[in-house]
């Protein structure tokens, strides 16, 4: 705080209030409304209060198929899970590879090579999506694990990271390697990935989240109800065949789909902070 | 134990840059070459040339008679010491010293033991769970040190090891890498800008400027004979005084018309520097025989205890002449002094910055004999 003033403090502090309730507001109302039956939901305005269903919705939900879903949530929990972990992963391994030779090889059209890949961040999966569909289904990946994960595995953004922090790895280092006997394969695993343990960190988070909040893409190769993802199912809980909206369920699905994110952010934060302010190391 | 031979290294850079214009130089077993020279001379290229991280434009290197333009680094069997340390920021100190001999398969129980001596040497032993980050400047150096002797290499390499510290420390591990030297009797190349340093830890010295080696020798042999004006301005502190002359019959005529009788053997006429180091200028007395007496004015004086330092001025000539006086000395700012310049102590310079030879002096056989 720069200026010490108290009717600013309050000021700031109130708005900061505001805007809490403001975001925190539709998390509680779709947490509160998840415990409540089917009917009370439709018979009253939105509850702020807990009611006595909740127990029952989360475990019909958990336990067997339900509504228009054709499976149950514990799959489609395991689904975006396995799919988030893989891009969030395969992300990391690639882009780890991508920037290592990048950075600490010299061979012909080198730079060429980054530009090539960075100016694939120009191009969001949504754009290059029908070419993609059409590759992926050649294949025979359509309603599989591979077919989900793959075509998002390569990142720009990951490489550019990576490719940023080993740049700042200072040349003795790898110099005094070499000296000691460690060839490009031994610097890597002995050196640079244990340098980049705060760097993983941070991507890990923000490519687990990428991979689990992704709609288009399994919404448009996956057919098979044992590789829908959670995201994808909430939109189809919401057009219910038979006419009523099932909100209960929808909410409880919605307050499953956002453990899982809360559980690897709450888990990696404190070295999630470090990779991204404490380039220094 | 190692011998090393360089015969006309070059280096050029792709770019075109060449940063070694054919460097030769014989090291024999156990000895302690400082390389010395401005920044850009070269010698930290040398260094990384003998490391191995650079390749050889052309030229041989050869350890113990076996040609190692080839070889990669871990192959030579030499170790560094980099200006900035380089120890791996993740690893403890044991890590750091072990991590070559792990590279090369050493049993455990080996590498243990190693580890062990040498930080009993470097008196590392409370330190060797610590990581780089929680020692200080001087115990890093030390853990840097140490990841090069535990190795046992044939060639040790410094790279300005002692910059980063403070001066205090610096005169410290200084001593201290002269001693364990000496003691292990390793064969060891040491590259620096500070000539202090390099006057104090080497057994011969290598002056380098521009990518040649100017000259080669003992400290004490550059410092009473420098080949060239660079080596004579580069070593000493306070710098040798320069004063521009001209040749004349029977010795040389400063700008002001004072003649200075030396048998120094140039063609009349011709422009040359004369230098003399501010340690061997002293006040005339009727006694010893000088090249010739100087009347100056003191205009500044800077007491460094022992010593006292005057900044003096020769009438007609515009550069200082400085003067190394006992620090009891009485001088006061603007007081007039005669200085004798000493037949023995004065060097001349040709206009191309090379030494002449002068008739009746043991430096004219010095130089001939190079």
């Amino acid at each position: 705080m720069r200026y010490r003033r108290p009717g600013l403090d309050w000021l700031s502090h109130g708005l900061l209030g505001l805007c809490c309730l403001l975001f925190g507001l539709p998390v509680w109302l779709a947490v509160t409304a998840s415990t409540h039956t089917l009917g009370d939901l439709y018979s009253q305005t939105a509850p702020l209060g807990f009611g006595d269903a909740g127990l029952d919705n989360y475990r019909e939900l958990l336990g067997g198929a339900v509504g228009g879903l054709g499976t149950d949530v514990t799959t489609l929990l395991v689904n975006s899970t396995l799919m988030a972990l893989g891009i969030a992963v395969g992300k990391i391994a690639i882009s780890v590879l991508a920037a290592y030779a990048i950075v600490f090889f010299a061979f012909p059209l080198r730079r060429l090579c980054f530009w090539l890949i960075f100016i694939t961040l120009m191009l969001p999966v949504e754009v290059r999506i029908l070419p993609t569909f059409e590759v992926v289904a050649d294949l025979g990946l359509l309603d599989s694990y591979a077919g989900l994960i793959l075509p998002l595995i390569a990142s720009a953004t990951a490489t550019f990271l990576m490719r940023q922090f080993y740049l700042t790895v200072p040349p003795e280092l790898v110099e005094a390697a070499r000296i000691d006997g460690a060839g490009p394969w031994r610097f890597l695993r002995d050196i640079l990935l244990p340098l980049s343990k705060t760097n993983f960190a941070a991507l890990f988070v923000i490519m687990f989240l990428y991979g689990w909040n992704q709609y288009l893409w399994p919404l448009l190769i996956t057919n098979d109800a044992d590789y829908l993802t959670i995201v994808v199912s909430l939109k189809r809980l919401l057009t219910s065949a038979d006419g009523l909206v099932p909100w209960h369920y929808v909410t409880a699905t919605a307050v499953l789909a956002m453990l899982p994110p809360i559980g690897v952010i709450l888990l990696m934060q404190r070295y999630f902070v470090k990779g991204l302010v404490d380039s220094e190391k | 134990m190692a011998t090393l031979r360089l015969d006309g290294i070059r280096k050029r850079y792709p770019n075109g840059m060449t940063a070694l214009h054919g460097i030769d130089l014989s090291v024999a077993d156990g000895e302690l070459i400082v390389v010395v020279g401005p920044s850009g001379c070269g010698k930290s290229t040398l260094l990384r040339i003998l490391a191995g991280l650079e390749p050889i434009t052309a030229g041989e290197l050869a350890i113990n008679g076996r040609r190692v333009n080839e070889l990669e680094p871990a192959a030579r069997d030499i170790a560094m010491v980099f200006q900035n340390y380089a120890l791996y920021p993740h690893m403890s100190v044991a890590g750091n010293m072990a991590y070559a001999l792990k590279n090369r398969g050493t049993p455990k129980d080996e590498i243990r033991r190693r580890v062990a001596n040498t930080a009993a040497l470097l008196g590392l032993d409370d330190l060797l769970e610590r990581r780089p980050r929680q020692l200080s400047g001087g115990q890093r150096q030390r853990v840097a040190m140490g990841r090069a002797i535990i190795r046992e290499p044939q060639v040790f390499l410094f790279d300005e090891p002692l910059s980063n510290l403070d001066a205090k420390l610096r005169v410290q591990m200084r001593l201290e890498i002269r001693r364990l030297q000496k003691r292990l009797g390793i064969t060891s190349v040491y590259v620096t800008h500070d000539q202090v340093e390099a006057m104090t830890l080497a057994d011969r010295l290598v002056v380098m400027n521009g990518g040649h080696v100017e000259q080669c020798g003992t400290p004490m042999a550059l410092y009473a004979r420098p080949a060239t004006r660079f080596v004579a301005s580069f070593l000493g502190s306070p710098a040798m005084n320069f004063l521009p002359v001209t040749a004349h019959a029977g010795g040389v005529v400063l700008p002001n018309g004072a003649q200075v009788a030396l048998p120094a053997i140039l063609p009349e006429g011709d422009a040359a520097t004369l230098g003399i180091r501010p340690e061997h200028l002293v006040e005339a007395t009727a006694s010893e025989e000088a090249a010739a007496t100087l009347d100056v004015t003191v205009e500044m004086l800077e007491p460094l205890g022992a010593d006292t330092l005057a900044y003096t001025r020769l009438p007609g000539v515009e550069t200082w002449l400085v003067v190394r006086l006992d620090g009891a000395h009485a001088a006061r700012e603007g007081q007039r002094l005669s200085l004798a310049l000493p037949v023995a102590h004065c060097h001349v310079f040709d206009a191309r910055g090379a030494r002449v030879p002068m008739t009746g002096r043991e430096d004219a056989e010095a130089l001939a004999a190079q």
